[in-house]
């Protein structure tokens, strides 16, 4: 057991140096120029962020933030399907160039890989009925929170005991939207994405984000030390943010529009 | 294999443990309590020599006895919500636990009540006791008598069942569970605690059965023997 994990340890160190030195000796932003091409891996398997339509052609937010990139760049296009777990050794090992798809920015993965700006959030926020008067976590006491038990949103909201919420834990996500959409829930906590879509799936029972709990930024991922590549990625981040079409993209398919101080 | 079992950190949150064991003893003193007083009736009910009585006992021991319990509580708990009615997770969780096991010991106490002889109720007739306390005497008690240990294992049965309604976010013993393990990814270490603690209360429902046993039937306490 130890040797095996020894010998692990060291054919990854070897790999590790071999890549480095590949990464040193060529530019990839000069790379992907001359290609022609850029190679962009995304999880097809997240709706909305990444998904097949009908006919089974990628779309999703995450897919159309790639397809403005190599359009804006005037580059081909090629998808790297990748699943969450993944998507990180698909730079690592140049099997595409950059991550799109929902890489939220954490300082263990920063470690490994290198982050743009941030392109979009990931918004943790308590969602309740529209007609519902709520504004802040004073108008939350009092009203019953379902929550998907063990996810960082039951995490954070336990841990405000001074708050004095009442949450109602279920196993899963899909009991929780049945509890909000049967009306034994009016406010659920959980991504601002399956808030919108509750009122998606019942118009009569439509959820809104009201308080945010906390905002995940995603950035768009590449192996490290390509200070070129992502300075170029950074401005036309900036840049799209800035003329709104980032947001357009995700409020067509997350149903909110970015954070304020993003669109800025 | 390498089993690294830690378990202080599981041991440390045992006051949410205890609440969870809390709650699940009373959803069962609930459901037990009511579930017998259904059962009696049912029992009756099934028996009864009007026939539409008779098929109305009929009809909800067998919906009950050939659903899953667990899908019987989401139609509770979804059913009601989505017909205005909005009850917290503990009430539908006692009512389901209350009409699952309502039909069982309707079952149960129907075999009871068939046991007792033709002849018992003549020599009671034959004494001139009235209809209630034929009933009552001669044919209620001496029929729980004689199932009081099938209803026994029914009642910790419906304990040890009561884990299903952490689906509906009711608090208890294994909810408890599934939250602590979710945050501890201590899972093994949690669910054999949880065993522990399932055996125990198996154990504290057991001895109280026998004690009510011991109220309940006077010959029991006298000549120590089962009927």
């Amino acid at each position: 057991m130890m040797k095996r994990s020894f010998y692990t340890v060291a054919v990854a160190t070897v790999c590790m140096a071999a890549l480095g030195s590949v990464a040193a000796r060529a530019d990839l932003l000069d790379d992907v120029m001359k290609a022609r091409k850029v190679r962009i891996a995304t999880d097809l398997a997240i709706p909305p962020s990444g998904m097949v339509d009908g006919n089974m052609k990628p779309t999703g937010s995450d897919v159309e933030t790639a397809q403005l990139l190599a359009k804006d760049w005037g580059l081909e296009l090629e998808f790297v399907q990748t699943t969450g777990a993944t998507r990180i050794p698909n730079v690592q090992t140049n099997k595409a160039d950059i991550i799109i798809s929902t890489l939220s920015v954490t300082p263990e993965r920063a470690k490994v890989i290198d982050f743009t700006k941030a392109y979009a959030a990931l918004q943790s926020v308590v969602g309740c009925l529209k007609s519902l008067e709520v504004k802040n976590w004073e108008d939350l006491k009092g009203k019953t929170i379902a929550v998907s038990r063990g996810t960082t949103q039951d995490t954070e909201l336990t841990n405000m005991k001074d708050r004095n919420l009442t949450l109602a834990r279920f196993d899963d996500d899909a009991t929780m939207v049945t509890a909000a959409l049967s009306g034994q829930a009016d406010c659920v906590a959980t991504s601002a994405t399956i808030v919108n879509q509750i009122g998606v799936k019942n118009a009569a029972r439509a959820f809104e984000p009201k308080v945010v709990i906390r905002n995940f930024d995603l950035a768009i991922g590449l192996r490290k030390g390509e200070p070129r590549l992502t300075e170029k990625l950074n401005e036309w981040i900036t840049t799209n943010l800035k003329n709104g079409k980032l947001n357009e993209i995700y409020k067509k398919f997350h149903g909110s529009e970015l954070p304020a101080d993003m669109r800025g | 294999m390498n089993l690294n079992l830690d378990f202080a950190a599981i041991l440390e949150r045992w006051p949410v443990f205890l609440d969870g064991a809390l709650l699940t003893l009373e959803l069962a003193f609930i459901a037990t309590v009511l579930g017998a007083l259904i059962g009696a009736l049912g029992a009756i009910g099934r028996r009864s020599s009007h026939p539409l009585i008779a098929r109305i006992c009929g009809i909800y021991v067998e919906s009950i006895r050939n659903t899953p319990l667990l899908v019987q509580i989401f139609l509770v708990y979804f059913g009601l919500a989505s017909l205005g009615m909005k009850f917290s997770a503990f009430t539908v969780a006692a009512a389901a636990l209350t009409i699952n096991v309502g039909a069982y010991t309707t079952e149960i106490m129907r075999a009871g009540f068939d046991s007792i002889p033709r002849g018992q109720i003549e020599a009671a007739e034959g004494l001139a006791l009235s209809r209630p306390q034929i009933y009552w005497h001669v044919v209620l008690w001496p029929a729980i008598e004689k199932v009081y240990p099938a209803l026994t294992s029914q009642f910790v049965l419906l304990m040890l069942a009561s884990s299903v309604t952490s689906q509906i976010s009711a608090e208890e013993l294994t909810a408890v569970a599934n939250y602590v393990q979710s945050d501890t990814y201590r899972a093994f270490e949690t669910y054999i605690l949880v065993a522990i603690a399932y055996v125990f209360l198996s154990l504290i429902m057991r001895a109280g059965f026998w004690l009510l046993g011991l109220v309940l039937f006077p010959r029991r306490r006298r000549l120590g023997t089962p009927l």
